[in-house]
């Protein structure tokens, strides 16, 4: 049976941005605004400065998980109608090994587990954006094995390999009725991989001043088996085949200068300067094996700009098994004026942390942390015409185990 | 580790619970406006007329009943409709019925989705009063001629049909003597929208050119445009109420004189060699690929010509004439059909006119004007809103109602926003607009 022509632009959003890269791969560096990458205090270091990875004693296995609770609010321009998230609680976690050979060896050798982004928005149902995007789920797990070599007593340098898997499920409603006043819907899902490197030069000039240069590689993560999942009415049902496609993102590479200073044996102030060349994500693509004249291939325009951030947190060790931490972050959005997607409505945002270290003996050690940001941003997106106000609460209590083997 | 945990469990509830973040709307605000008794006049898109008929889905979501509930919103309102029964099939002026979208099998055998009456014919029984339910806020008439705002007895069927309008004649105060104004006027509004004179030109429109002279833009009460709206405005204010008027639209925007393409003949090489024999002594020739459709020009040598670019081919064309019986070609379209170069120029000339009309009387009387013409401009052009893609596609687009000239009630609710924005702008109020996707589009089987 023939059909009529039903032309739709179909419209794909998907993204993620500096909301989804906090750093969560530390509770102690978390404490600590995210600083850390030339601050050697704990396994995390694999993935802070594979460089500085060196300068541990011992060996070390770390576990740690940072549930985020975020909520985002929406105020429709002109409208003043406001919807909410309730997406649910985020889990990012990691999970570190760090090795030597021998006993105080100038090799070491690591593995790190770590989730840089993965989480889960879900818009209130019928909320006004619902054609735009109802949910997105986004995990990504990243596995970097890693060797870390001491070149002198001064200087460090490490590389990691990275591979990633990512999943990924994006629902949308579509504006297509049926006679009991149902809209259609399409969920995009799909797994991907991608691979990358992470490599770290770290310092020590004195003894009281620590300095780290790292390069993480952008990681192109390849949605090879996605697949199409159309609910529409049956009248359109050969116009929205389901079926594969294919799409890509590009998680960014970050380029990171990073300084450490230790007045004294309690106090330690790190910072850490991040260049995160979002550039790379400029346009999100969605190839559909069964293209129909209502179903084609789309490319939409993100743009977004490569962005810095600092990141700068102090120290305080209160007795041999207390420590105290405090850090704050800013992070400049790379989301332009007119690309702000309901998913991830992006700005330039302040992180606030805190967070505790107890040492319960000499193989045992607890980090816990705590994070808090606010993110408001106004926009109206050019492709879809949403417009209004966004703000993001997210708060982010973490909690990690270490034990010195 | 005690405090530690205790620090866990403190953070997570205090983020489960009271941390939802909080914007706060600017104050909706009826400025100037009073709203206690509001009146809507107009024609078709007013009225509820979509899909082809009177039905109760269109008078639900006319423009008018959202402005309603947006008003609504802000202050305390009542707004009543001449409603017909909620389960109607509908009922249009020639005894038709609404359309739906359906399955229709054409002449070739071929079944495409297509708009199909709902029923065999029309909801005749709504044709009987019920008036005794009123009176109204909502007094859009559809088939309203600017002219016949204030004609006493305008829904007069004693008149005896074709002399008296029936849309009007099933809520009129009194058949023999009220009119549109009349009814308005016994209410004493304190606000009203009106946006009339876009049927008087859809008139001349529709029947492609033939149905005589568009209403002049000027002269008295009951002769030109810009007395009759003139006259109606000065009563509508008289005791101190403002209102919105409308301007009036490019009707040849919508869709129902933009879905046949004026060369969609496309020949083989052969059926193009046949006309070419058949045409030759007319000087007229046919090539493999598009061609324009031929129709009857009196004025042109011979009286057949073919169809310029630019001209419009009506929706109102039977389509199985055209695939199967070789209309515009053997057979050429009839003028009726469509709107030449010089009628669609006589179209423009008379809504600049009635515009310039609606303009001056607007700011002679302080009405707030919304811009509906740019609004179907912008339909034509194509538009998105929160991620749905509109356009003046007949159907598809998203906007119009089946009928391709009325609105759906996404489009009603785009109309709404027009108003709006100008009463919004005129009377220093803030009232919402309304949210345009949370109302229907077209319904797909």
């Amino acid at each position: 049976m023939k059909k009529k022509i039903i032309a739709l632009i179909f419209l794909p959003t998907l993204g993620f941005s500096q909301g989804f890269q906090v750093n969560f791969q530390g509770q102690a560096q978390q404490g600590m605004g995210g600083a850390g990458s030339a601050y050697a205090q704990d396994a995390a270091i694999l993935f802070f400065n594979p460089g500085g990875a060196a300068f541990q004693h011992g060996n070390e296995i770390s576990v740690g998980i940072t549930p985020t609770f975020s909520k985002i609010t929406f105020l429709e321009d002109n409208t003043n109608i406001t919807a909410n998230t309730n997406s649910p609680v985020g889990t990012p976690f990691t999970a570190y090994g760090l090795f030597e050979i021998k006993e105080e060896s100038r090799l070491k050798l690591g593995l790190a587990v770590y989730t840089p982004f993965g989480s889960t928005v879900q818009w209130e149902d019928e909320w006004v954006g619902r054609f735009a995007i109802t949910r997105l789920q986004l995990l990504s797990i990243f596995v970097q094995p890693t060797v870390s070599f001491r070149i002198t007593d001064k200087i460090g340098l490490g590389a990691g390999f990275v591979y990633s898997y990512g999943k990924v499920n994006l629902q949308r409603d579509l504006p297509l009725q049926d006679a009991e006043g149902n809209y259609g819907s399409v969920e995009l899902s799909g797994t991907g991989n991608g691979f990358g490197f992470n490599v770290g030069l770290y310092v020590q000039p004195t003894e009281h001043v620590n300095v780290g240069v790292t390069y993480r590689s952008q990681v192109n993560m390849k949605l090879q088996e996605g697949n199409a999942d159309f609910t529409v009415p049956s009248s359109l049902e050969d116009n929205f085949p389901d079926g594969p496609f294919t799409s890509s993102i590009p998680l960014p590479s970050v380029f990171t200068l990073a300084v450490a200073v230790k007045p004294n044996d309690k106090l330690t102030i790190a910072f850490d300067g991040n260049y995160v060349n979002w550039n790379a994500y400029d346009t999100l693509a969605f190839d559909y094996e069964n293209n129909t004249s209502s179903l084609e291939d789309t490319k939409s325009a993100r743009n977004y700009v490569s962005s810095i951030s600092a990141r700068l947190g102090g120290e305080y060790k209160f007795t041999e098994k207390i420590t105290a931490r405090l850090g704050f972050a800013y992070a400049i959005s790379p989301v332009q004026n007119g690309y702000v997607t309901p998913e991830t409505p992006d700005n330039n945002r302040f992180n606030y942390t805190a967070g505790v270290g107890y040492k319960l003996n000499e193989k045992l050690l607890f980090n816990a942390s705590f994070l808090f940001t606010q993110v408001k941003r106004k926009d109206t997106n050019l492709e879809t015409g949403l417009s209004g106000q966004f703000k993001t609460h997210v708060f982010a209590p973490g909690f990690a185990i270490t034990y010195k083997l | 580790m005690k405090g530690v945990s205790s620090l866990i469990i403190l953070t997570t509830i205090g983020a489960l619970f009271g941390c939802k973040p909080k914007i706060e709307a600017p104050e909706a605000s009826m400025g100037d406006v009073n709203a206690a008794k509001f009146i809507a006049i107009g024609t078709n898109n007013t009225g509820g007329y979509s899909n082809d008929a009177l039905n109760y889905t269109g008078q639900q979501n006319n423009y008018a009943a959202i402005l309603a509930t947006q008003f609504s919103m802000v202050t305390e309102i009542g707004f009543k409709q001449p409603l017909v029964s909620s389960g109607s099939v509908g009922v249009n002026s020639i005894g038709q019925s609404a359309l739906k979208l359906g399955y229709k099998t054409d002449c070739k055998g071929v079944t495409s989705l297509s708009p199909i009456r709902i029923g065999a014919s029309g909801d005749l029984t709504q044709w009987s009063s019920v008036a005794g339910q009123g009176p109204f806020n909502n007094l859009g008439v559809p088939e309203l001629s600017a002219l016949n705002l204030n004609t006493a007895g305008y829904g007069n069927s004693a008149n005896g049909a074709g002399n008296y309008n029936p849309y009007f004649s099933r809520f009129a105060s009194s058949e023999a003597t009220a009119s549109v104004l009349s009814d308005a006027l016994a209410q004493n509004p304190t606000f009203f929208t009106f946006m009339v004179g876009d049927f008087d030109i859809l008139t001349y429109a529709k029947s492609g050119g033939t149905s005589g002279p568009i209403a002049p833009a000027s002269g008295s009460e009951g002769v030109g445009f810009d007395g009759s709206i003139e006259a109606a405005i000065s009563a509508l204010t008289g005791n101190g109420a403002r209102g919105a008027i409308a301007n009036i639209p490019d009707v040849t925007k919508y869709p129902y004189f933009n879905t046949i393409p004026y060369n969609g003949l496309t020949l083989d090489a052969d059926n193009a060699a046949t006309l070419n024999l058949l045409y030759d002594s007319y000087g007229i020739s046919f090539v493999e690929g598009e061609n324009p459709f031929i129709m009857y020009d009196s004025s042109a040598p011979n009286g057949l010509r073919p169809i310029a670019e630019g001209e419009l081919v009506l929706l109102s064309l039977p389509l199985d004439s055209v695939k199967c019986h070789g209309m515009g070609t053997l057979n050429p379209f009839r003028d009726e059909f469509v709107l030449t170069l010089d009628e669609i120029n006589e179209i423009k000339t008379k809504i600049d006119e009635y515009n310039s009309a609606i303009t001056s009387i607007g700011q002679t009387y302080g009405l707030a004007i919304a811009d509906v013409n740019s609004l179907i401009s912008e339909l034509k052009t194509g538009t998105i809103y929160n991620g749905v893609s509109m356009s003046a596609s007949f159907v598809t687009g998203g906007a119009y109602s089946l009928d391709g000239i009325q609105l759906n009630p996404i489009g009603q609710a785009l109309l709404a926003n027009q108003f709006i924005k100008a009463i919004n702008a005129t009377y220093n109020a803030n009232i919402p607009h309304a949210s345009v996707t949370q109302y229907s589009g077209i319904i797909f089987p």
